[in-house]
């Protein structure tokens, strides 16, 4: 009670406060809160904030992180049965029913995804029994995704970052009508002109759907999104660094890639690694654009087309699922830094 | 021997100080020299941004011209004449779908613009037994109204997002932990989330024993809640719920209730989903307020909520603002959460884009999904010009 302080006023002769109402402000002022009898110290007010702000902060945590564990937990229960799957959809905390309760391997979901459970039995595409290029398989999904993902997002993220070094460092000709120009694009909504990007990827035009370069070559060109945030960063770097290069005789794309590629890592590196999430998770591009009879669709189509097979027995797909989320996740716990950080930066800068 | 001493002098200056060089000669007689520095500069300007010009035209503008077009004509997706040959003679390709004896007598006023036509025409009834009774939806307004109702997400998600952003940008410990655990949702793949999230809304599942809405009588038959219809056209309706016989077609379609139900699900999944990222914008934008004003009010006697108010959210109101827009924007292209939830297309949930897709590459007319996708690219449009000038007249 030492952090209290019990305020005498000059005028106490005149007011007098009834004992409960004495007693109320003293327990009022213990948690933090001033009233006529009682004031209650700063230190006092400021540790009982920070007790109801963590105790608001654990309780959003947990509905945050609950659907990650109960996806977890999910992951070894066993669903083959009428009965246990009913005794799966009312799991709270940990399956009723587990793979070892029945006698198999604790992994057992994991493994059939990767031995059979991703193959053309069960209505993924290829061939039945084909290689690795003639059929379907986890491996094959992962695959798909890593070129999906790893292509496009290193090529895009490199051009984008040389038109941000072209419209931020460079004195051109018609910069900032070609700038607004690429802007306008993303007023452009995406489902808009969907249709009329499927009928120009399609067999009659490019040719781009059946062998999946539809998810890989549209990427390489960059986005303006990307282009826009590096372009905000590099407007932080000194113009000096490359006048001075310039008066020591290098060329632009000297300067590009010595100069500015390494002093932009840090923006280059955040954008990269968020494009690389959106493509790990680009199930739509893959629904729209790739059809379900190609051995090129990603992972999340996969796990769709899984979903749609499995009338009852969810647990391997909820296994799909935590695989499909925790490279990204990984990926994230790593470079979390990073990447909060040039989202705050970007963000504060709009 | 003047352009001789030009050429010499723009030499000695090199690439470094051509303004000197331009000073030190007489301006009558000039031919304007070639400046080296500049030409470098366009050359290097250009050729930096070409691939993401020449994608962006591609990808964007001309495909947005073409399905402008395309929106005019009857032409069949996976068709095996390519499409800019089919474009280039397009006043033989316009739209003829009037002329089919089954189409609409009024459809067949809309000429060249039938799909338009049709956006505002067609019809749909969420079961079969309603379409009997002729109890009817008109189709873009139905899954309009889906849209338009999700977007109650972005109010609920920016209140608990400034809540929470508040709390994390306290002077506490482990304010970053925070951060990173609320923004996981957003890393995570969308796929993944809503197969959780369907076993979890079960009638037997998490959310139901947490309400206690396991075991309730609805419709006549006792069992959990379903948040979500079995199929399709199966559904809870207020006559189910309230036990009333109503004839009216509100009283009857599970759209207006069951559907409901199932949107307040997919509005949870995208806030939950969504909260981490604004979040992060949110701490930001707050970090940015002056803590000097903030100070200035507090000495002068203004208690927490006044401050909060009066200089921390007119100091947040353009991070605010960016985030309503975009999620806006955002927002009017659902389509991947409620076919993923529902196992696919449906009157009850499915947004706007849905009937692109079906109309554009289920039903393969490239014309029809490509109508859909203009009229949506308007709405949006005027959406953000509203919202922009809302902003204006709020700043006079």
């Amino acid at each position: 009670m030492e952090n209290e302080n019990v305020i005498l006023t000059s005028q106490s002769d005149e007011q007098t406060y009834s004992a409960f109402r004495y007693g109320l402000g003293a327990v009022l002022a213990f948690f933090g809160f001033s009233s006529k009898t009682h004031s209650a110290s700063s230190k006092r007010k400021k540790l009982v904030g920070d007790i109801v702000t963590y105790i608001v902060l654990l309780f959003g945590a947990f509905l945050m992180v609950y659907p990650f564990w109960w996806m977890l937990a999910g992951s070894f229960a066993y669903t083959q049965d009428a009965g246990t799957s009913n005794l799966f959809n009312q799991m709270i905390w940990w399956p009723a029913y587990t793979v070892t309760d029945e006698g198999k391997n604790p992994f057992h979901n994991y493994i059939w995804l990767f031995t059979e459970g991703f193959t053309p039995a069960y209505g993924l595409p290829g061939k039945r029994g084909g290689n690795f290029f003639e059929s379907y398989s986890y491996w094959r999904a992962l695959f798909n995704n890593l070129i999906y993902s790893i292509v496009p997002v290193v090529i895009g993220v490199i051009t984008s970052a040389s038109a941000a070094f072209a419209f931020a460092k460079i004195n051109w000709i018609g910069r900032n009508q070609v700038f607004f120009f690429l802007l306008a694009a993303i007023m452009v909504p995406g489902p808009s002109i969907m249709i009329t990007q499927y009928v120009m990827y399609s067999a009659a035009m490019l040719n781009w759907q059946q062998n999946g370069l539809v998810l890989i070559i549209p990427g390489m060109f960059g986005s303006i999104m990307t282009a826009f945030f590096i372009r905000q960063f590099l407007f932080g770097l000194p113009t000096s660094i490359i006048e001075a290069a310039k008066i020591d005789g290098a060329g632009y794309f000297r300067i590009f890639c010595s100069f500015i590629l390494p002093l932009a890592m840090p923006a280059i590196m955040a954008q990269g690694l968020l494009s690389f999430m959106g493509c790990w998770n680009n199930y739509m591009g893959s629904y729209i654009m790739i059809p379900r009879s190609s051995t090129w669709i990603n992972l999340p189509h996969a796990m769709y087309l899984l979903d749609s097979r499995r009338d009852t027995d969810k647990a391997p797909i909820i296994a799909a699922s935590v695989l499909c989320v925790l490279p990204v996740m990984i990926l994230f716990a790593c470079f979390q830094k990073l990447i909060i950080g040039s989202l705050m930066l970007t963000g504060s800068k709009e | 021997m003047e352009e001789n001493i030009t050429a010499v002098a723009g030499e000695a200056a090199g690439t470094a100080e051509p303004a000197i060089a331009e000073q030190a000669l007489p301006q009558k007689k000039k031919r304007k020299p070639i400046n080296q520095q500049k030409l470098q500069d366009n050359i290097w300007g250009w050729a930096f941004c070409l691939p993401l010009i020449i994608g962006t035209v591609w990808f964007v503008y001309i495909a947005f011209v073409m399905a402008l077009l395309l929106s005019f004509t009857g032409y069949r997706t996976g068709s095996t004449t390519p499409l800019l040959e089919y474009l280039f003679s397009m006043g033989e390709h316009l739209y003829t779908g009037y002329n089919d004896p089954n189409t609409l007598e009024i459809e067949k006023i809309g000429g060249a613009f039938g799909w338009y036509a049709q956006i505002f025409l067609q019809t749909t009834a969420t079961d079969a037994s309603l379409r009997a009774d002729g109890i009817v939806l008109n189709e873009m307004g139905a899954y309009m109204f889906n849209t338009v109702f999700y977007l109650i997400g972005i109010p609920i998600g920016m209140v608990l997002s400034v809540f929470f952003a508040v709390c994390m940008s306290r002077d506490i410990k482990g304010g970053n932990v925070f951060r990173v655990l609320y923004y996981l949702p957003c890393v995570a793949s969308t796929v993944a989330i809503v197969y959780t999230f369907k076993i979890m809304f079960k009638p037997q599942g998490v959310i139901n024993s947490l309400f206690g809405l396991t075991n309730v009588e609805i419709g006549g038959s006792i069992g959990g809640f379903k948040w979500l219809p079995i199929a399709p056209d199966i559904g809870y309706s207020w006559n189910d719920l309230t036990g009333g016989t109503g004839g009216s077609a509100f009283m009857r379609d599970p759209f207006w209730c069951q559907g409901i139900f199932s949107k307040l699900v997919i509005i949870t999944l995208s806030v939950w989903k969504g909260l981490g990222g604004t979040i992060i914008l949110y701490v930001a934008g707050l970090s940015g307020v002056n803590a000097a004003t903030k100070e200035a009010a507090q000495i002068d006697g203004a208690n927490g909520w006044q401050i909060f108010w009066k200089v921390t959210m007119p100091d947040l109101y353009p991070v605010i603002f960016y985030n309503v827009v975009t999620a806006v924007i955002g927002g009017m292209q659902i389509y991947m959460e409620p076919e993923l939830l529902m196992g696919g297309e449906n009157v009850l949930t499915s947004g706007y884009v849905s009937l692109i897709y079906r109309y554009g590459i289920t039903d393969k007319n490239a014309g029809g999904g490509a109508a859909y996708g203009m009229f949506l690219a308007v709405i949006i449009f005027a959406l953000t010009l509203f919202q922009f000038w809302l902003d204006s007249r709020n700043k006079d």
